[in-house]
């Protein structure tokens, strides 16, 4: 027996037709036998995430931050040598601009108590985290690659010499990389620690203040373990294995503690 | 049908939940009735898989919650209206919900208009009084037209005329086949919904029944031209008798007849005879502080 079939058997007439008219007349709708499959919920997170005004205003700085200062910096009127120097500096600007986009994505569903509705409508909270961190990183992926290009652009037509292009292409491809990366490590950390202000302060508190005071008393293990410095380092060509092993165990490890964590925590 | 088999939540050395068992029927409404802190909504949250349990199981057409291939079909839940973002607008939040249990998007005006939000749906969330987030939480739920509704204080910020759309809601529900679990502390309000009450008391289940067998007759009330010589009567017949007001005599689990064959033996002029039923507030404070 299947209550669906209850449905179907009797309908009655109610006391109050008014309100609940629709509910008695109107067939049943038709809804899935079988839950949201990966590339739907993947597009629904994106939805979801642009669908409030804070995801949008972080998409709108994620791609406008780095053009617009390209613009500032241009105006100086200094010569340039390269133009790979300042996409990949700024790309890593733009990754860091990320990290919150990651974060409203996992921790907002807790902060506002949303994280009730997501997981009674999908259960396997495994797929819904490896959804988000999905979603983030094509978000991530894009508004990076706009960034970028827009900062490209800027660079073409602004007074700044005659800079040699070798290395554009790596750069603005390490860029798109890492706002995937960033996007996909604020989505981990916020799902891990489920409240948005505590992860983005353990974020940038751990990339901008934390590594820089590792590189002064430990270099050599800061220079495996700065996510930032190992995004400009790829950037401008000067690049190596390890640098591309600190993303990975960034994304890895924070993603691994994010699925972790949110499958362990009750939702009240 | 919905199969709960001692469910029990232990936080630490804290039971919440213990061995909580009971079987929801199709056809039905049950009222889940418990003071603040009985363990109601950590029941509820464990059927529908947010709070892991302890031990036990809940099982929805033989099937826990979570292994369902797309729950929010079969299973609509309201547990609190305040999870919604309130960044987004009531249409915004429908449409995503309605993406992830699978229904077209036209059913979201549809529900819309059902719980009377059609003109607030373009409205943000959080410009919503709690009535609002309340139909909003239930329109939400009835987004596939589930078979099985689970709403926990769905009537909180209802104003008199939402309370008496949602009992018809969900009395036309059950009316259709489907089966209903509301948790409530209006009591009035679940006496005239419900055909099954449930009664929690620190994590228990300390009463399991129809509501017509659980308030039942509780005694009957007999008023007489002289009480006395009745009540002397009463009491040699065996039955205890208490003193009511304005000379009115109690006589507790005594069904009526009882009474008046005794009157009659005796001769007794009576001026009324009545059943005393016990009403739901009685009830739920009885077994609810022996608990």
């Amino acid at each position: 027996m299947t209550a669906a079939v209850h449905l179907t058997t009797t309908r009655t007439a109610t006391k109050e037709p008014v309100m609940t008219d629709i509910l008695t007349s109107a067939p049943r709708p038709v809804a899935r036998s079988i839950g949201v499959s990966a590339v739907p919920l993947v597009g629904l997170e994106i939805r979801k995430s642009l669908s409030t005004r804070s995801g949008k205003a972080v998409a709108l700085a994620a791609a406008a931050l780095a053009p617009a200062a390209t613009a500032m910096l241009s105006s100086s009127g200094d010569e340039l040598d390269a133009a790979k120097g300042p996409i990949g500096a700024l790309g890593m600007v733009t990754a860091l601009v990320l990290f919150p986009l990651g974060v409203l994505a996992t921790a907002g569903e807790w902060s506002h108590r949303t994280a009730q509705t997501t997981f009674l409508l999908v259960p396997n909270r495994t797929r819904v985290v490896l959804a988000k961190a999905l979603a983030v990183a094509v978000m991530g992926a894009v508004l990076a690659a706009l960034a970028g290009a827009a900062s490209a652009a800027v660079l073409s037509v602004a007074p700044i010499g005659n800079p040699t292009w070798d290395g554009v292409a790596q750069a603005l491809a390490v860029s798109v990389a890492a706002g995937a990366a960033f996007a996909v490590v604020g989505a981990g950390v916020g799902a891990a620690l489920g409240n948005t202000p505590a992860a983005l302060t353990s974020l940038y508190l751990t990339v901008l203040g934390a590594m820089p005071a590792l590189r002064l008393v430990r270099p050599e293990v800061a220079e495996r373990l700065d996510p930032a410095n190992a995004v400009l380092q790829l950037a401008i060509g000067n690049g190596t294995t390890g640098h591309v092993l600190t993303l990975v165990g960034w994304v890895v490890v924070t993603t691994a503690a994010g699925v972790v964590l949110t499958r362990r925590r009750p939702v009240s | 049908m919905i199969t709960v088999s001692g469910l029990t939540k232990e936080y630490g050395e804290r039971t919440v939940v213990d061995d909580v068992s009971f079987t929801l029927e199709p056809g039905t409404v049950t009222g889940f009735l418990g003071q603040n802190g009985a363990g109601k909504t950590t029941t509820m949250r464990m059927m529908t898989g947010l709070v892991p349990a302890t031990a036990g199981t809940a099982l929805v057409d033989g099937r826990r919650y979570t292994d369902l291939p797309n729950p929010g079909a079969v299973v609509g839940a309201l547990l609190d209206a305040s999870a919604v973002h309130p960044g987004r607008t009531g249409r915004t939040h429908l449409r995503l919900l309605a993406s992830a249990v699978g229904v077209g998007a036209s059913r979201v005006d549809e529900v819309l208009d059902l719980v009377g939000l059609a003109d607030a749906g373009r409205r943000r969330v959080g410009g919503y009084s709690l009535g609002m987030r309340q139909r909003l939480g239930i329109a939400g739920a009835l987004l596939a037209d589930p078979p099985v509704l689970v709403f926990d204080e769905p009537a909180n910020g209802l104003d008199p005329e939402g309370i008496r759309w949602m009992r018809d809601l969900l009395r036309s529900h059950a009316a259709r086949g489907g089966t209903v679990l509301l948790s409530s502390h209006l009591l009035g309000e679940v006496e005239h919904t419900v055909d099954r009450l449930l009664v929690i008391g620190a994590g228990r289940i300390v009463a399991d029944g129809p509501v017509a067998s659980l308030l039942g007759r509780d005694g009957t009330t007999v008023r007489a031209l002289d009480p006395a010589p009745l009540a002397r009567d009463l009491s040699a017949a065996g039955l205890p008798v208490e003193l009511g007001s304005e000379g009115a005599l109690v006589v507790p689990g005594a069904e009526p007849s009882r009474v008046f064959a005794v009157a009659a033996a005796g001769g007794h002029v009576l001026t009324e005879l009545r059943a005393d039923e016990r009403g739901l507030e009685d009830l739920f404070f009885q077994l609810t502080t022996a608990s």
